[in-house]
C-alpha cells in the first residue's frame, strides 16, 4: 500500500461523490459545492500521477496544472454564485 | 530590436488586448471591438495565406517545444474554423451595434465578454495540448455564460445557471480525462496521443473527455441546457452561442478523433445513435416550440446531431473521409445559424414578440429579416446550392458507399422534420389574411439587416465554393498520420 | 502494514471521503460549507503527503479559503433576501421540488458504476508512470528560476498560466455584468473582538503574502498563493468596512484587474525578437521578467479575488432602483 494508491482511489471516490451531487442535488448552492468536489477529485488524480517513490522528487508539471485548475475553478465558482445571488434577488422580488 | 510576430500569436493576442482595452474604456468599447475584429480577421487571412503556401505551420511557444512546452499549430481545418469565427463574429458585431444601441450597460459588457470569448475560441483552434484546451474551454465557458445572461431577465438567468452547471461539469469531466491521459502517457500534447497503445486508462480518458465535450456541445441526451440558454439570450449573443461557441467543443472532438486511437466500431455506432436521437428529438421539439427563438434553438440541437451522424456515417473504415462531411456541416451551420438567430432577433424587435402562432397577425412585416430567415432555412434544410446541401450530400454519399442505409434514413428523416418546422415559420411570414389592420411593410435600418443578410447569402453562396473549401481543409491534415 | 504512515494515509483518505459525503448530505447549508472547508484543508494535507506543497498551499488558500468565503457570502445574501437571516438553520435556499427517490437512486447507481470503472482504470494505469521529470530537470537551468513548479507555471507552460489569468479576468467581468443593480445585503458585521483581531492580522497577512510571492522562485509559493493571501487582506478590509468600494474607484479597479494579464501578455509578445518566439525570455533577463510578471499577476489576483468576493460593481447608490438597460 503506497500513498499514491490510497490517495488515487480516494480521488476517484471524491470525483464520484461530486458527480452524484452534481446530478442529484436540488439546492443551487449544493450543486456548486458538488462541482468543486469533482475538481478536487481530478486534482487528486494529477497529484497522484506526479508522485514518485521517495527520495525521487515528484513531476512538477502536474502540480502546476492542478494549481491552474484550482484558480480556474474558483473563477467558475464565483460566476456561478453571482448568478445564484442575482437569481435569488429577482425571485425574492417576485414573491413580495 | 524589432518584435517578430506570427499570425497565430496575433489571432489570440489581438482579441485579448482588445478585451482589456474595451473593459478599461467602456465608452469606446464598440469602436475598440470593431477594430479588434477587423484586425483579427486580417491576422486570420495572413495565416490562411501562410498555410496555403507552406502547409501546416507550427509555433513552439517559449521555444521549448512539445511535450514540455505548448505548441501552436495551424492547418487547413484550424484556419477554416478561425475564418468562420472571425467572419461570422465580425458580422454579428455589426448587428450588435444596432440591436444593443438602446442598452448602454449591456453594450458596455458585451464587448469585453465577446472579445474574451473570441480569445478562447481562437486559442482552441490553434492549441495542440490537452490541458491547454481545458483552460481555453473554461475561458469560453465564463465569457459565454456572461453573454447568455446579458439581458438580465429571469429566464435568461435561470438558463444561464443551468448552462454554467453543464459547462463546469463538462470541463471537469474533460479535466479528469486529461488526468488519465497523463497517468497513461506522461504527456499531454497531441503528438503523444498519436500512436498510443489502447489501454484501460486511455479508454477511460477518451470516455470522460467525450462525455464532457458532448455536454458542452449539447449532444442528445445531454442537450437539456441548450434550448433555454440560446432562446433566452439577447439576439447577437444567441447568434454567437449557437453559431460559434458550440463549434469549439465540436472541433475538439474532431481533433481527438484525429489523434486518438479509435477503440471500436460499436462506440462509433453509439455516437451515431446519439446523433440520430438528437435529429429526431430536436426536430420534434422544434415542431412543438411556441416561440421563434426556441424553435431556432431546438433546430441547433437537431443540426448538431446531424454532424455526429456525419461522423459515424461510414463506420470506422470511413473515418478518414467522414470528418470532412462533419467539418462542412459545422461550417454551414455556423454561418446559417448565426444569420437565422440575428434575423429572428430582428423579427422579434420589429413585431414586439416572437410567438410563432401570432406572427401572421402582425401588421408589421420586417421583410428583409424574413427573407434572411428563409435563406438561412434553405441552408439548414440542405437545399442546393447551399453549403448545408454539400455537407448533407457528402454525408449521404459516404453512407451509401459504405452501405450504411440507416444513416441515410436518419438524414432524410431529419431533413423532412426541418422542412416541417421551418415551414411553420415561413407560412406565418407569407400569410396576410389574418391581419386586421393594414399591413405596413417595414423597412428596417439597412445596417441592422445587412449583417444577417450577408451571412445568409454566404451560407448559400459558399456551397458553390465547396470544392476549393474542401481542398483547403485538407491541407496539413493527413488523417491518421500526425504532423 | 505496520508502517504508521500507511495507517495515517488510509485514515486521512477515509476522512476526506467521509467529509465529502457529509458535506453533500448535511441538511444545514452553513454546516455544509464548514464541512467543505475542512474537506479542502484535509485534501491539502493529503497533497503535502504526496510531496506537492505548492498545490497544497494553493488548495488551502484558494480552494478552501477563498471558495469557502465566497460560499458563505452567498449564503448570507440568500438568507437575507429570503428573509431567513434570523433563523437558526437554513435548510436550503431554493424552492425544492421533490424528486422521486427512484430517480435519485438510479443516478447514484449510475455514478457509482462510473466511479467503479474509473477506479478499475486507475488501478490498471502504470504506477509512477512516465512523466515530464527528465525534460524538466534538463530544462531547469535555462528557465531563470530554481523552483520547478514556478518554472513550469511561468516559463515552460507560461501560455497556460496567462490564459488562467484571463479566466480570472473573464470571471470578474462576468460577475460585474451579472450583478449590476442587485441591491446588496448588508454586510455581516464583525464583532468588536474580531475587528481588533482583523487590525492585528492585516499587516501580518500582507507580510505572509509578499513572502510567498518572493519565495516562489526557489521554494514552494508563488503568485497564486501569494495573491490569495493578499486577497484575504482585501476580504478583511471589506468585512471590517475599513474599505468601502466607491463608484469613483471603478477605474482603478479595472486597471488592477487587467494589470496582470496585460503585463504578462505584453512581455510574452515583446520578447519575440532576434529569432526568439513569443514567451521565450532571454536567459539573462529571465529571472527579472518572471519576477515582474509574478508581481503584477499577484496584484491582479489579489484584487480580482477580493472583487469576486465583494461581487457587484460599485455603482452610485440608487436604493432599490435598477439601472438595468
Amino acid at each position: 500500500m503506497t500513498p499514491d494508491l490510497i490517495y488515487g482511489l480516494c480521488g476517484v471516490a471524491v470525483f464520484g461523490i461530486g458527480l452524484v451531487g452534481a446530478l442529484c442535488a436540488q439546492d443551487r448552492l449544493r450543486r456548486v459545492l458538488a462541482l468543486k468536489l469533482c475538481s478536487v477529485g481530478a486534482g487528486f488524480l494529477l497529484v497522484v500521477g506526479a508522485w514518485r517513490t521517495p527520495p525521487a522528487t515528484p513531476d512538477p508539471v502536474p502540480h502546476a496544472l492542478v494549481i491552474t485548475g484550482i484558480v480556474v475553478m474558483v473563477s467558475a465558482t464565483a460566476v456561478a454564485l453571482a448568478l445564484i445571488r442575482r437569481l435569488q434577488s429577482l425571485e425574492a422580488d417576485d414573491e413580495r | 530590436m524589432s518584435v517578430e510576430l506570427s499570425p497565430m500569436i496575433l489571432a489570440i493576442f489581438l482579441p485579448l488586448f482588445g478585451a482589456i482595452a474595451a473593459f478599461i474604456a467602456p465608452r469606446a468599447a464598440w469602436s475598440i471591438g470593431l477594430a479588434t475584429l477587423a484586425a483579427t480577421t486580417g491576422a486570420v487571412i495572413w495565416l490562411a495565406r501562410d498555410v496555403w503556401a507552406k502547409g501546416a505551420v507550427m509555433l513552439p511557444l517559449g521555444g521549448w517545444g512539445a511535450p514540455l512546452g505548448i505548441d501552436l499549430r495551424a492547418d487547413g481545418l484550424s484556419v477554416a474554423m478561425l475564418a468562420l469565427t472571425s467572419a461570422v463574429g465580425f458580422l454579428v458585431s455589426i448587428a450588435a451595434l444596432d440591436s444593443l444601441k438602446d442598452a448602454a450597460r449591456q453594450r458596455q459588457y458585451f464587448w469585453p465578454l465577446w472579445l474574451l470569448l473570441l480569445t478562447g475560441m481562437n486559442g482552441v483552434y490553434l492549441s495542440t495540448d490537452l490541458f491547454n484546451l481545458y483552460v481555453m474551454i473554461e475561458v469560453i465557458a465564463l465569457a459565454a455564460v456572461g453573454l447568455t445572461v446579458l439581458n438580465g431577465t429571469r429566464d435568461a438567468l435561470r438558463a444561464g445557471l443551468e448552462y454554467m452547471y453543464a459547462s463546469i461539469l463538462g470541463a471537469l469531466l474533460f479535466l479528469m480525462g486529461v488526468g488519465f491521459v497523463y497517468l497513461h502517457l506522461g504527456r499531454l500534447d497531441f503528438a503523444g496521443l498519436a500512436g498510443a497503445e489502447v489501454s484501460g486508462s486511455l479508454i477511460a480518458a477518451m470516455a470522460l473527455m467525450f462525455v464532457g465535450l458532448a455536454l458542452k456541445i449539447a449532444l442528445f441526451p445531454l442537450h437539456f441546457w441548450l434550448p433555454a440558454a440560446h432562446a433566452n439570450a439577447t439576439a447577437p449573443a444567441s447568434a454567437l452561442l449557437s453559431g460559434l461557441v458550440v463549434k469549439a467543443a465540436l472541433y475538439i472532438v474532431l481533433r481527438l478523433a484525429q489523434y486518438m486511437p479509435f477503440p471500436s466500431e460499436t462506440l462509433l455506432t453509439l455516437v451515431g445513435l446519439m446523433g440520430a436521437g438528437a435529429v429526431i428529438w430536436g426536430g420534434i421539439q422544434a415542431l412543438r416550440a411556441e416561440r421563434l427563438k426556441l424553435l431556432v434553438a431546438w433546430s441547433t440541437v437537431a443540426q448538431i446531431g446531424l454532424i455526429f451522424v456525419a461522423f459515424a456515417r461510414a463506420g470506422e473504415m470511413g473515418l478518414t473521409e467522414s470528418w470532412k462531411a462533419a467539418a462542412l456541416l459545422i461550417l454551414a451551420h455556423g454561418v446559417a445559424k448565426a444569420a437565422m438567430f440575428l434575423a429572428a432577433g430582428r423579427i422579434k424587435d420589429e413585431i414586439g414578440h416572437d410567438v410563432i402562432r401570432d406572427l401572421d397577425r402582425a401588421p408589421i412585416r420586417p421583410t428583409l429579416a424574413q427573407f434572411t430567415f428563409a435563406l438561412a432555412a434553405i441552408s439548414l434544410i440542405g437545399l442546393p446550392p447551399s453549403l448545408g446541401f454539400i455537407g448533407k450530400w457528402s454525408l449521404m454519399e459516404g453512407a451509401m458507399a459504405a452501405g450504411y442505409w440507416h444513416w441515410v434514413a436518419v438524414t432524410m428523416a431529419g431533413t423532412l422534420l426541418s422542412v416541417a418546422y421551418f415551414s411553420r415559420v415561413l407560412t406565418a411570414f407569407l400569410r396576410f389574411d389574418r391581419v386586421r389592420a393594414p399591413v405596413g411593410e417595414h423597412q428596417g435600418w439597412a445596417l441592422a439587416d445587412a449583417a444577417p443578410l450577408t451571412l445568409a447569402l454566404a451560407a448559400i453562396g459558399l456551397g458553390l465554393m465547396a470544392a476549393p473549401l474542401l481542398s483547403f481543409i485538407e491541407i496539413g491534415y493527413p488523417f491518421g498520420v500526425a504532423q | 502494514m505496520t508502517d504508521p504512515l500507511v495507517i495515517f494515509d488510509v485514515a486521512l483518505a477515509l476522512a476526506i471521503v467521509a467529509l465529502a459525503v457529509a458535506a453533500l448530505s448535511v441538511r444545514d447549508l452553513f454546516a455544509m460549507i464548514v464541512l467543505f472547508v475542512v474537506f479542502g484543508l484535509l485534501s491539502a494535507l493529503a497533497w503535502v503527503r504526496l510531496s506537492a506543497p505548492d498545490v497544497a498551499l494553493a488548495e488551502a488558500a484558494i480552494g478552501a479559503g477563498v471558495t469557502g468565503a465566497l460560499l458563505l457570502k452567498t449564503l448570507h445574501h440568500l438568507r437575507y433576501v429570503s428573509g431567513t437571516l434570523g433563523q437558526q438553520a437554513a435548510y436550503g435556499v431554493t424552492p425544492l421540488t421533490p424528486v422521486p427517490i427512484g430517480v435519485t437512486l438510479a443516478n447514484a447507481i449510475f455514478c457509482g458504476l462510473i466511479t467503479l470503472g474509473l477506479a478499475v482504470a486507475y488501478l490498471g494505469a502504470p504506477a509512477a508512470g512516465p512523466g515530464f521529470d527528465a525534460l524538466v530537470a534538463e530544462a531547469m537551468p535555462r528557465s531563470g528560476v530554481d523552483h520547478p513548479v514556478t518554472g513550469v507555471l511561468l516559463n515552460f507552460r507560461a501560455y497556460d498560466t496567462l490564459m488562467e489569468v484571463v479566466v480570472l479576468l473573464a470571471a470578474v467581468v462576468a460577475v460585474w455584468q451579472i450583478e449590476r443593480g442587485v441591491s446588496d445585503a448588508p454586510a455581516p458585521v464583525l464583532g468588536e473582538v474580531w475587528q481588533g483581531f482583523a487590525r492585528l492580522a492585516l499587516p501580518a497577512t500582507v507580510v505572509v503574502g509578499t513572502y510567498l510571492l518572493w519565495v516562489g522562485a526557489e521554494a514552494p509559493g508563488g503568485a497564486f498563493q501569494g495573491g490569495a493571501v493578499l486577497a484575504a487582506v482585501g476580504l478583511l478590509l471589506l468585512l471590517t468596512r475599513a474599505y468601502v468600494p466607491q463608484p469613483t474607484h471603478r477605474g482603478i479597479a479595472r486597471g488592477a484587474f487587467v494589470l496582470g494579464t496585460g503585463v504578462f501578455a505584453l512581455v510574452a509578445l515583446l520578447v519575440a525578437s532576434g529569432g526568439r518566439v513569443a514567451f521565450e525570455y532571454p536567459l539573462e533577463h529571465a529571472k527579472t521578467l518572471i519576477l515582474l510578471i509574478e508581481g503584477m499577476v499577484t496584484i491582479s489576483i489579489a484584487v480580482t479575488l477580493a472583487a469576486l468576493f465583494h461581487g457587484r460593481e460599485p455603482v452610485a447608490q440608487t436604493k432599490g432602483g435598477r439601472d438595468d438597460t
